[in-house]
């Protein structure tokens, strides 16, 4: 017969398996029709606080476009709702630019191609689910 | 909307009660008001479905003067009802551009919705969902940027194979001159894409091209050259934040009318966040063309307007405009929303002429004419310069809104030269259009349309403005009735 101290590592390993996500989502953010100029920058968010700005994003990346990059995929997020806010720096300054009353110039986007009601697109609208091979297709405008 | 699509739409809406949001039945309900009680104008607001194809016009009257070739492009909104929720102001309906076509004595006729942003969510939705100028809109609406709330409805500029349609919050939407279909909003710099363009640029007789658009209590000054490309763009704080939907100028000054209705308030629709001062009075500011920064500021009893006449300056510094002038702004808030309803009685008295002088010692004065008009043209050769004349609607009364006839207005003898074409036509503003070669101001015709409202078609009209009371020399009929636009121009 088996002693408890011959199964505990089974045990052990187990207990670790199940801490982590049985399944996880390669999220790909592609943005087809971007102009080869600049970087895009990309946030990806996990829940509508952080989204919100609560929060941190729980992915960022930085797209040289004007080298040609226009997609990034993200692979093992666990399961789960997103929300993507991107814009595209055109002139490299690390900024959104602005007109001078005071609205955006260069273009930005979120997931589902969601639109604001005057202000940025809502979790409801730009939220989606990821789970394995999970695609945004974004048009920046 | 006929009694079957009517009928459909509330047995619908009582089959399937969980889909009928109370939207629906609100403008089921409001569509059915309509339908029964419609008032004799209310075809001056009602909706088109679809783009008119090139159409030609039955020449009903008279002929074409020689020398009359070109094109008249008219914008005006033609779609304000939708069965999940409708614009509720004459302002905030989806632009139509119009072409009339004059050629060898005959006149077509084409219109095509500009295709927006606005109208594709609210085609989508089957329903107004946009905040405009009077319309609140509601929680559907998707506004990235202010052009996606751009209705383009307003006016029209020609640049070169294009004409762009004209708002007054946002971008000019270029279209393709020769089949009027939408190429896109024009940024004409990139750091300033999205600034608002308003509806009434202004012709220098140096052909550059100024216009305005408006912030609260700043605005940008626009310069084109000829060629439509931009040369200048400044922003210039004002005095106060006027609602401002026109501008003028001389050929060296820039001219800010800023009246007593004033922003308040954020809030939507526009209407809603004003509020009307008259104890403010109305202040006149002037800028230099050369030199935006030296400016002049004029004080006048307050008055409402929207139009002004093109402005000129004397040689020893005064400035003469005219303005179509009324007490309030009753007929904006309220009667452009009545007008829409398609019944009921149109609040506000209607527009007078008026002659606005402001003197080199600075004091300034506003002389009125005893006469009703709107939609102020002048000869395009005289822009910015001296003149005599102004063409404009006329025969507004307070028991039928709109125009019945036009007229032509000399400032130097005080007299009206006009015609009523009758109670059954919803007159349009018309544009002076010089005879080729001639430089007298006189030597030009009137070309715009009205809505024949006993025929239930539009007309286009041609008068000889020096022969104005002999009414038109030319009038054509369309086999379809477009609702009233706003402003045009003429391509010759």
């Amino acid at each position: 017969m088996k002693t408890v101290a011959a199964i505990a590592p089974v045990l052990a390993l187990a207990a670790a398996l199940s801490a982590a996500p049985v399944f996880a989502a390669d999220l790909t953010v592609a943005f087809p029709g971007a102009a080869p100029q600049g970087q895009i920058m990309v946030a990806v968010f996990n829940s509508q606080a952080n989204y919100g700005g609560e929060g941190q994003p729980a992915k960022v990346a930085m797209l040289d476009a004007a080298a040609g990059q226009t997609s990034v995929t993200f692979d093992g997020l666990p399961d789960g709702d997103y929300a993507v806010r991107a814009f595209h720096d055109l002139n490299g300054d690390g900024k959104m630019n602005t007109n001078p009353f005071g609205m955006p110039v260069e273009p930005f986007a979120f997931s589902n191609n969601a639109v604001g009601n005057m202000g940025p697109a809502s979790w409801e609208r730009a939220k989606f689910a990821a789970a394995g091979a999970t695609t945004q297709s974004i048009d920046l405008k | 909307m006929t009694p079957s699509r009517r009928s459909f739409l509330m047995g619908a809406a009582a089959l399937s009660a969980a889909v009928a949001t109370p939207e629906m039945v609100r403008a089921a309900a409001a569509l059915d008001v309509v339908a029964a009680t419609k008032a004799d104008w209310a075809l001056a607001t009602q909706d088109v479905e679809g783009d008119v194809a090139r159409q030609t016009m039955r020449l009903l009257h008279g002929r074409a003067p020689a020398g009359l070739q070109g094109a008249l492009y008219r914008n005006g909104p033609a779609k304000f009802r939708r069965p999940g929720g409708s614009a509720t102001h004459w302002f905030d309906g989806d632009g139509m551009m119009r072409a009339f076509r004059i050629q060898d004595g005959q006149a077509t006729l084409e219109a095509r919705f500009a295709d927006t942003p606005k109208r594709r969510t609210e085609t989508e939705l089957a329903a107004v969902v946009t905040p405009g100028f009077g319309t609140k809109g509601d929680g559907r609406a998707r506004i990235g940027s202010n052009d996606d709330a751009n209705a383009a409805n307003t006016a029209v500029m020609v640049a070169g194979d294009q004409v762009w349609a004209l708002w007054e919050g946002g971008s000019p939407l270029a279209l393709s001159a020769s089949d009027l279909s939408t190429q896109g909003f024009v940024t004409l710099r990139d750091d300033l894409k999205g600034m608002p363009f308003q509806a009434h640029p202004r012709y220098a007789p140096d052909g550059s091209i100024w216009n305005v658009g408006l912030a609260g209590n700043r605005a940008v000054i626009w310069r084109l050259n000829p060629d439509r490309s931009l040369s200048d763009a400044q922003v210039v704080p004002l005095p106060r934040a006027s609602y401002m939907h026109d501008f003028t100028a001389t050929d060296r000054h820039v001219i800010l009318v800023l009246q007593p209705w004033v922003f308040a308030t954020h809030a939507m629709p526009v209407t809603a966040g004003l509020a009307w001062r008259p104890e403010m009075g109305t202040q006149v500011l002037v800028l230099d063309k050369d030199d935006l920064s030296k400016r002049r500021l004029y004080e006048l009893p307050g008055f409402f307007h929207f139009h002004l006449g093109d402005a000129w300056a004397e040689r020893d510094g005064t400035i003469r405009f005219d303005v179509a002038a009324s007490g309030d702004p009753r007929f904006a808030v309220d009667g452009a929303r009545v007008l829409v309803d398609g019944h009921g009685v149109v609040p506000g008295d209607p527009a007078k002429l008026a002659l606005i002088t402001l003197r080199p010692d600075g004091r300034a004065d506003m002389t009125y004419s005893a006469v009703v008009g709107e939609f102020p043209k002048a000869d395009p050769r005289r822009a910015g310069l001296k003149r005599s004349l102004t063409a404009h609607t006329s025969g507004e009364t307070r028991g039928r809104p709109l125009p019945t006839g036009l007229a032509v207005h000399d400032w130097d003898s005080g007299r009206s030269h006009a015609f009523e074409l009758g109670v059954h036509q919803v007159v349009e503003e018309a544009v002076f259009v010089p005879k080729p070669g001639a430089t007298a101001e006189r030597d030009a015709w009137l070309v715009g349309p009205s809505v024949n409202l006993k025929d239930g078609r539009t007309e286009l009209h041609v008068f000889d403005v020096a022969r104005i009371e002999d009414g038109p020399v030319a009038t054509w009929q369309a086999d379809v009735a477009l609702p009233a636009g706003f402003h045009g121009v003429w391509a010759g």
